[in-house]
């Protein structure tokens, strides 16, 4: 096989893993401080949405990427203050903000656009694709770091910086506490519900984050349920990668890789069977490295 | 006695209900600012919702034609919710359930009531092996419900669509991606002339009658809402987890999967494509289940107000400029509204013994 091809599968799979892996890690931080977060789809997506819209009627980048992670914010810190503050069931809570987001983009979408499914134009901006000055004249390399945008790589930043923060300093110990035991917690001083929100809150920023780069990052549209299932994803690669940032990086590769494959593959085998490569995966995957934080994601009750 | 038996009663039903009251009435108006921010009066929106979907006999049948599927999936959704095993494969199950059930009915020689009757049970058993592979990986590996059951949906969804893009389709009758249609006889026999509304429905009530009678009434009710109370208390007192699990899941499972034959058989007789995931009927369905805080009888009811909003939601899509999408919005605001009221009341309540349990959990987690 054409090594050249080889790297260029893996740079679709690096442009892929940046939406998933940034919902893996808002997953983290949740579980982290305790709060088991199933509204991680929707707060993609209303990131997706926002970049989308503000970049219509702003024209500008950088807007529209604060608009996107903000949104994210927003919907995090109602999430936070619903769970946390006044205790409502998770999965309600997760479930119902989903259903509620994809609703409000539907219709957002025909309100603002007036158009049904999706939306796409030629005046929409995308992320400026970086060239790294040396390493695009490097043979293979230059092939593997192709098109990629400042925010793919800020994210392999943020993560870091994320395991850092978590594992390294007493920051990072206080939010496990309060995950491990909010009356310890509290005792030592720390307003475990804020702690809470605050973690909750971040999770809506990275998702948004996350939103950004799969609506202005490889294509620059908006349609109706376009993440897919990627913040469940995001969950699976974070119970994969058991919480750890670092770790979290590979599991979320893994799961870019299914997702590039599925376009991949699309000209050799049906492109129904290809498009159900990357959930399926998910499931063995789970399955195969059940060892990993067995039991982490465990189910909750619904009161 | 009797007559203070009744006004408890009544105390009870009205505090019940008082919450969801609240609750609709907040989505309502959730709902009337999304329709003002379009630019149409929500009043008069609202108006045309309603005499499009209850106050006319023609919508009402079909509201309560289209709210058949979503009782089933509510049902399908309490049983496993209610004992803690949050299954939200519902719809994967209700598109494998109905694909397997309408290729039998389609495609099986013999005597029209021993195929339906197949297509009934290899519908049943597609359904409830798909809950019970997410209880297995569970049970065996750890795997979350929630991952594996919702990653289902997609995959069932994309791989019914390919047989039924190319080896099964119908390439005979239309353009559309459908399948063949069920032979005339094994339709359900319509009730009223001139509309959909078919023999589905009464089988649907006679499904909320069975369900609630099982939560209820029956030992197997009993365990699996103690085990969703509190898993370490109720295998304390020698409950099985397991067998109840890969009972409400298998239960679950096959609910879901008769909502699917029931709309195949009642108002479609035909397998079409993304004929579920685009009403998305498992997802009301969901939605009614928690807005009745998983009560089947409840359910019955809300699911029928939940179908209303969507017939009337696709009637003013006709007329006005505001989206089917409104009616979701109203419905997924309203349960976010009965999950923050049901566990403020809740917490008041018992506010020393969820403190306990809640240290029990912790511990059984360790």
């Amino acid at each position: 096989m054409d090594a050249n091809l080889i790297f260029a599968t893996f740079n679709s799979v690096l442009r892929s893993t940046t939406p998933i892996m940034m919902a893996a890690l808002a997953s983290a931080i949740c579980n982290r401080v305790g709060v088991f977060n199933v509204a991680l789809e929707g707060q993609l997506l209303i990131g997706s949405f926002a970049a989308i819209a503000v970049n219509w009627y702003t024209g500008s980048i950088l807007l529209a990427v604060l608009a996107g992670v903000l949104a994210g914010g927003v919907i995090g810190l109602l999430v936070g203050v619903l769970q946390v503050r006044y205790k409502a069931a998770d999965m309600v809570v997760g479930t119902s903000i989903n259903l509620f987001i994809t609703a409000l983009t539907g219709i957002l979408l025909s309100i603002l656009f007036g158009v049904k499914g999706g939306f796409k134009d030629p005046a929409l901006l995308s992320l400026r694709k970086i060239e790294v000055p040396i390493i695009k004249d490097i043979p293979y390399l230059s092939v593997l770091l192709r098109n990629l945008t400042i925010m793919d790589y800020l994210a392999y930043v943020i993560a870091i910086l994320m395991f850092i923060y978590l594992f390294k300093t007493v920051w990072g110990y206080h939010l496990l506490s309060v995950g491990i035991k909010k009356d310890a917690a509290e005792s030592m001083g720390l307003n475990s519900q804020g702690i809470q929100i605050i973690a909750v809150l971040c999770s809506g920023l990275l998702c948004g984050y996350g939103g950004v780069v799969l609506s202005m990052g490889q294509v620059t549209l908006f349609s109706e349920g376009m993440t897919a299932g990627r913040g469940f994803i995001g969950m699976a690669a974070c119970n994969l990668g058991a919480g750890n940032p670092v770790l979290i990086i590979i599991s979320s590769l893994f799961f870019g890789f299914c997702d590039a494959f599925a376009s991949i593959a699309q000209n050799a085998i049906p492109s129904q069977f290809t498009q159900s490569v990357p959930y399926i995966a998910t499931v063995l995957a789970l399955i195969l490295f059940s060892n990993r934080g067995k039991k982490k994601l465990n189910i909750k009750r619904v009161k | 006695m009797k007559k203070c038996k009744a006004k408890s009663l009544l105390k009870k039903s009205a505090k019940i209900l008082v919450h969801p009251l609240i609750a609709i009435i907040c989505g309502i108006l959730v709902g009337a600012v999304v329709i003002f921010l379009a630019g149409e009066n929500p009043l008069d929106v609202y108006v045309q919702m309603f005499q499009k979907s209850f106050l006319n006999i023609y919508y009402l049948l079909q509201t309560l034609t289209r709210s058949v599927p979503i009782i089933a999936c509510s049902l399908s959704v309490i049983i496993s919710w209610k004992a803690g095993y949050i299954n939200l494969g519902t719809e994967g199950q209700m598109i494998a359930g109905g694909f397997v059930g309408t290729i039998v009915a389609i495609y099986m020689p013999g005597p029209t009531y021993l195929v339906m009757a197949a297509a009934f049970i290899a519908a049943m058993a597609t359904g409830s092996i798909l809950s019970l592979f997410s209880a297995f990986i569970f049970d065996k590996f750890g795997v979350s419900i929630v991952i594996s059951t919702l990653m289902m949906n997609y995959a069932i969804n994309y791989i019914t669509n390919y047989f039924i893009t190319f080896p099964l389709r119908d390439t005979g009758s239309s353009l559309a991606i459908q399948s063949k249609e069920i032979h005339a006889a094994m339709k359900l026999p319509r009730l009223v002339e001139g509309n959909t509304f078919n023999l589905g429905f009464i089988i649907a009530v006679l499904l909320v009658a069975a369900i609630t009678f099982i939560i209820f009434k029956t030992n197997f009710g009993y365990e699996s809402k103690m085990t969703g109370l509190n898993p370490i208390f109720a295998q304390y007192g020698g409950i099985k987890k397991g067998r109840v699990m890969y009972s409400t899941m298998a239960l679950s499972g096959m609910l879901a999967a008769v909502a699917g034959l029931l709309e195949i058989f009642g108002v479609k007789y035909r397998f079409l494509e993304g004929m579920f995931t685009s009403t998305s009927y498992a997802w009301t369905g969901l939605m009614s289940g928690l807005i009745s805080s998983l009560n089947p009888i409840g359910a019955f009811f809300v699911s029928i107000f939940l179908s209303g909003m969507q017939v009337g939601g696709t009637a003013i899509q006709r007329t006005t400029s505001i989206p089917l999408q409104v009616s979701t919005l109203i419905q997924a605001t309203i349960t976010l509204f009965v999950s923050v009221k049901i566990t403020i009341n809740f917490a008041k309540k018992n506010k020393f013994v969820s403190r306990g349990t809640n240290s029990a959990k912790k511990v059984g987690e360790e």
